[in-house]
């Protein structure tokens, strides 16, 4: 009892006086509940898979967004989670639960293979450098055909459940624990030092501040998320194959990213939740014209939104408490925590 | 087969170099990393292939083409690249969806079917052994003029000064008196004028589809940091030593030419592990 | 553009003009691509075909065929085919599934099919893997599968390699060449791997145990999306090779196809070029691709069974191109009608084991399901064609004089009305005339 009453007053005191935290409670409760409205499986299937990129397109947020490190071949760590997985399940038959994990492991690894050489690169060196490694990699694909299954891919993937709910409550899970803990790293020491970093790089070798491990640590975080993504994303679509790897696979979480807005954790959480069903209904809708509009409304979005649609959302209903920095409700005339006077 | 190779590699080397150039200079300037540019090379290529179905002549098509590839592209950077200029990652985006968009109005307009376009040197002659088509070598010819045109436009023009300043630091140049958003802006059509100049020379020897744009832009982003960028002769060496390095796996490990991209992206990377600012490139501390 | 308006009227006014019973088919395919357009068209053909003759009888009730366009935008990666497949099954509550193109996507396709136990018709997709190891170890999750056209990877392969021993013997027979020298250029796939081994194991064998008798100079692989092979096949001029065998399926087809008539390399090229089965190729080759020898399904005025003509005529009419293969799609619903026919019902198991005992004549050949669900190859069954680029147009050189098995059956010779010889491309023939090496 009191513990849930404790519960009630923090949700009280840190959730709801902020617009964005009410929207962000009632997306999750939504999510959580929506199973229970309909359970029509191509709906689920948008949902699961727009659960999924948000991984993905968190883990480039942390690393590009935070550290800096912008990365234009994270599709590596996409396909080494989804190749790991389905290699492991397929050649010694190991069970999702396991091979999941190792998938994500074994993208840590690449994260970090990747990492140490890009350690002395800087900024668009460090881009097109990523660059390379997936498509490197789909050339190895592609040399060992009967290990990797080659062009086709390897599709012997075990499901994660059994049924279309139980996959969704599984991928909708891990996803609000894996945002949650990146936002939660964002927004602790760790994120500050990747701010840091990304600010200026220089100045916070300075203050003394370990620029090789934090570099190191930021590819390994975001390799390790991109690859539980990637992993689950092969057990869901059943398939491992080389557009994993694709270009475009590794430009995805960037538009997600910059058209959610960067640096937030929720900023591409937003992006694919509203890009990928839109993508998708289009399908349906003017499937002819379907990247054209795509392409128009990203970049029509970023023209008058330049730091993305929840930045600029988050500025209109909520103001930054010039003294504190404590963030505020717009309608609020007083700091919430300092009592200073807001502009208004 | 040294001859093969030779003959080859400076054919292939041609082209990546002028997209090179082309992107190594639109960067320089204007800062701009323009993942769009080889998509404007092939809108270059369409409009080749619409002027020369119509019934123009091959020097007035690609009058026409460069024209309006020129008149299309200012007008997507001044509407939507130029506003956000100073951000990195949208610039990024913002230019990749300018690619898409380009792709899709062509695949809307002329549909998915590979296009082709009649050479405008047909026939082919013997170099060396080398059987090597007059379209090919005519490209090469057109490549090494439209490099040399930029180098003289660069190193002796009163334009090619400001450029180069404006390319070493845009405040300073803005201070020296430099309208350095009408330079960007010359500088952005001269970009774009090198790519629509390959699209019109490799039209009539590539498939023409909306797909075409990215192995060449994979290739182009690899060349220009290879060489280091904001150099424009490292982008011009990136891209002979990437081109040679396709040539050469094609004849050395021919059961592996599929192997071509990776091994030349391969050899990017080991560059980068001596030198992380490419072979030409200023210095990290410089750079900043 | 035109086109596709013209098709969405169609099938409204096909779903509209006959309320009542329907059944749904959703046609997959790549629907911004030819090979997409062509299973649709070929779907068009069949559904009107079906319903003009008053819809199938289903055990006394007639059904018209309502058909449901399904874009799996298979080029390009992504998990939309897979989401198409299962929005049409779910959304739009289709019936059957005809079509599909590429392995990879396929793949993953047909799996959505089996987990809602829907019959899928393959007409376009060729990798053993589809079937073999589904249909054979997990019976009852793959019973669902079947493929039209084209025959598996294997067979495709056993054709090419008839096709490349028609053209190693001609150039023994007017050239003189005893031993012709052999290039291999194949596309980096997966589907090409085993084709490529084979034809390198077999170039220099003798032939009388069962090889070219001929001898190997060089295998190159240039990825399927290569936009440039003039490095290549400059290298397989080196090599002094006479033939080239291909195995494209994607775009390097047409690259392939026209520098090689551009440059004229002395070779003959022979084996698999899937783009050069379409209407387009000598237009998207700039007419270089002439003389180009591929395995095909459909060629002009070759009558495989008394169905083919009027089909190809008929889509010439409608469409103003002669079929892909991917086409098939109108045999394929058109098996489909004639097993609902003869299970007299819809419920999908029936369904399925009318179709397993399927003996039906296509525009493509007799069509029987093997235990694989795969259509027999063979003589007297579906066999593909052997088709040159001549005068401007798609003709069969093969069969003409086949003898599947000389020894077992000697009298039986295979050929279809129509064909004509193959033809060494005649600057290969200058070039070679008279060395006799």
């Amino acid at each position: 009892m009191y513990h849930l009453r404790s519960l009630i007053r923090q949700v009280r005191a840190e959730v709801l006086v902020l617009p964005s935290r009410v929207i962000a409670l009632v997306f999750v409760i939504g999510l959580l509940l929506f199973p229970l409205l309909t359970q029509d499986p191509y709906l689920l299937r948008m949902l699961i898979l727009a659960s999924l990129f948000s991984i993905y397109a968190a883990s480039w947020d942390l690393l590009a967004g935070y550290a800096g490190q912008i990365s234009l071949g994270h599709a590596l760590f996409f396909g080494v989670g989804a190749y790991t997985t389905a290699l492991l399940g397929l050649h010694l038959g190991l069970h999702p639960y396991l091979t999941v994990p190792l998938g994500a492991v074994v993208a840590t690894l690449a994260g970090l293979f990747v990492g140490v050489p890009c350690l002395r690169l800087r900024r668009h060196y460090l881009a097109l450098a990523t660059l390379a490694f997936p498509l490197m990699l789909t050339g190895i694909v592609f040399m060992f055909p009967n290990f990797s299954g080659g062009e086709g891919g390897i599709w012997r993937i075990g499901r994660l459940a059994s049924t279309r709910v139980g996959e969704y409550y599984l991928i909708v899970g891990v996803m609000l624990v894996a945002v949650f803990s990146l936002w939660r790293i964002a927004g602790s020491r760790v994120g500050l030092i990747f701010h840091a970093i990304r600010e200026d790089e220089v100045a916070a070798r300075a203050l003394g501040i370990n620029i090789v491990r934090y570099k190191l640590l930021a590819f390994a975080i975001s390799g390790f998320t991109a690859g539980v993504a990637g992993a689950l994303y092969a057990h869901f679509a059943r398939i491992a194959g080389p557009s994993n790897l694709d270009l475009f696979m590794s430009f995805q979480p960037v538009i997600w990213t910059i058209f959610g807005g960067a640096a937030t954790i929720y900023g591409p959480v937003t992006g694919v939740f509203v890009l990928y069903p839109l993508l998708d209904s289009l399908h349906v809708l003017l499937p002819q014209y379907r990247m054209l509009l795509f392409a128009l409304l990203i970049l029509f979005i970023l023209r008058f939104m330049p730091q993305g649609v929840t930045t600029w959302i988050r500025d209109a209903i909520e103001t930054s408490c010039p003294s504190c920095r404590v963030r505020n409700a717009a309608t609020r005339r007083a700091c919430r925590a300092c009592g200073t006077p807001l502009r208004n | 087969m040294v001859a093969d190779i030779l003959v080859n590699g400076l054919v292939r080397s041609g082209v990546y170099a002028m997209l090179a150039v082309g992107f190594g200079l639109v960067f320089g300037v204007g800062r701009v990393l323009n993942l769009a540019h080889t998509a404007f090379y092939m809108v270059a290529s369409y409009g080749i292939f619409h002027f020369v179905a119509t019934g123009l002549g091959t020097p007035l098509a690609v009058f026409l083409t460069s024209l309006g590839v020129i008149a299309v592209g200012l007008a997507l950077y001044k509407f939507f690249i130029e506003p956000v200029r100073e951000m990195e990652a949208t610039v990024l985006i913002a230019t990749l969806a300018v690619a898409i968009l380009l792709q899709e109005l062509l695949l809307v307009f002329f549909g998915s079917e590979i296009r082709h376009v009649p050479a405008a040197f047909p026939g082919y002659s013997r170099i060396a052994g080398v059987r090597l088509g007059n379209q090919e070598m005519a490209t090469l010819v057109l490549a090494a003029i439209s490099l040399l045109g930029t180098w003289l436009v660069l190193s002796r023009t009163r334009l090619g000064l400001a450029i180069r300043a404006a390319a070493q630091d845009r405040e300073v140049a803005n201070l020296m008196g430099i309208n350095v958003n009408r330079v960007t802006t010359i500088v952005m059509a001269l970009g774009f004028l090198l790519a629509s100049l390959a699209g019109a020379a490799v039209a009539p020897l590539l498939p023409v589809e909306p797909r075409m744009w990215m192995h060449p832009l994979v290739i182009v982003l690899a060349a220009v940091v290879l060489g280091g960028l904001g150099s424009l002769k490292g982008s011009v060496i990136g891209a002979v030593i990437l081109a040679f390095a396709e040539v050469l796996v094609v004849f050395l490990v021919p059961g592996g030419s599929y192997l071509r991209t990776a091994i030349a992206l391969l050899i990017m990377v080991c560059v980068f592990l001596v030198r992380p600012e490419g072979l030409f490139g200023a210095g990290a501390t410089e750079e900043r | 553009m035109r086109s596709l308006f013209a098709c969405l009227v169609l099938t409204v006014a096909l779903g509209i003009g006959t309320c009542g019973q329907v059944i749904r088919i959703g046609v997959v395919g790549p629907m911004a691509y030819i090979q997409g357009e062509h299973h649709w068209y070929g779907a068009i053909l069949a559904a009107e075909e079906i319903n003009a003759a008053g819809g199938i009888d289903v055990d006394g009730t007639k059904y018209t065929i309502e058909l449901v366009r399904i874009d799996s935008n298979e080029m390009q990666p992504g998990p939309e085919a897979v989401g198409a497949v299962e929005r049409a099954i779910t959304a739009l509550k289709v019936d059957f599934l005809v079509g599909g193109f590429r392995t990879e996507a396929m793949l993953a396709m047909t799996e959505v099919a089996a987990d809602y136990k829907k019959i899928f018709l393959i007409a376009g997709a060729a990798d053993d893997a589809l079937l073999k190891g589904r249909v054979d170890k997990n019976y009852d999750r793959y019973k669902y599968l079947f493929r039209v056209t084209p025959v598996r990877s294997t067979y495709l392969a056993q054709v090419s390699f008839i096709l490349l021993r028609e053209v190693v013997e001609t150039f023994r027979r007017e050239l003189g060449i005893e031993q012709p020298k052999i290039a291999i250029v194949a596309e980096q796939a997966a589907w090409a791997n085993m084709i490529v081994t084979l034809v390198a194991l077999q170039a220099g064998a003798p032939v009388d145990k069962g090889g070219f008798g001929g001898q190997h100079v060089g295998t190159w692989r240039p990825s399927a999306l290569a936009t440039s092979v003039a490095a290549e096949l400059s290298a397989v001029e080196r090599a002094g090779a006479h033939i080239v065998f291909t195995v494209f399926s994607g775009p390097v087809g047409v690259v392939f196809g026209r520098d090689w008539g551009r440059l004229q390399i002395p070779v003959a090229t022979v084996g698999i070029n899937v783009e050069a089965q379409a209407q387009g190729w000598l237009e998207a080759t700039g007419g270089f691709g002439a003389y180009t020898a591929t395995v095909g399904i459909y060629a002009e005025g070759v009558a495989v069974t008394e169905k083919t003509i009027p089909f190809v005529n008929g889509f010439r009419t409608k469409f103003g191109e002669i079929p892909l293969y991917t086409a098939g799609t109108y045999d394929a619903i058109h098996i489909l009608a004639d097993a609902i026919r003869r299970a007299g019902s819809l419920e999908t198991d029936a369904v399925i084991q009318a179709l397993e005992v399927t003996d039906y004549v296509a525009t493509l050949g007799r069509v029987a399901f093997d235990e694989l669900h795969d259509p027999i190859w063979g003589p007297e069954h579906l066999t593909g064609l052997g088709v040159q680029w001549q005068e401007g147009a798609p003709r069969a050189f093969w069969p003409r004089e086949w003898r599947p098995d000389p020894t077992a059956q000697p009298d039986l010779v295979i050929g279809y009305p129509g064909t004509v010889p193959y033809q060494i491309p005649p600057w290969v023939v200058d070039h070679w005339r008279g060395t006799g090496k």
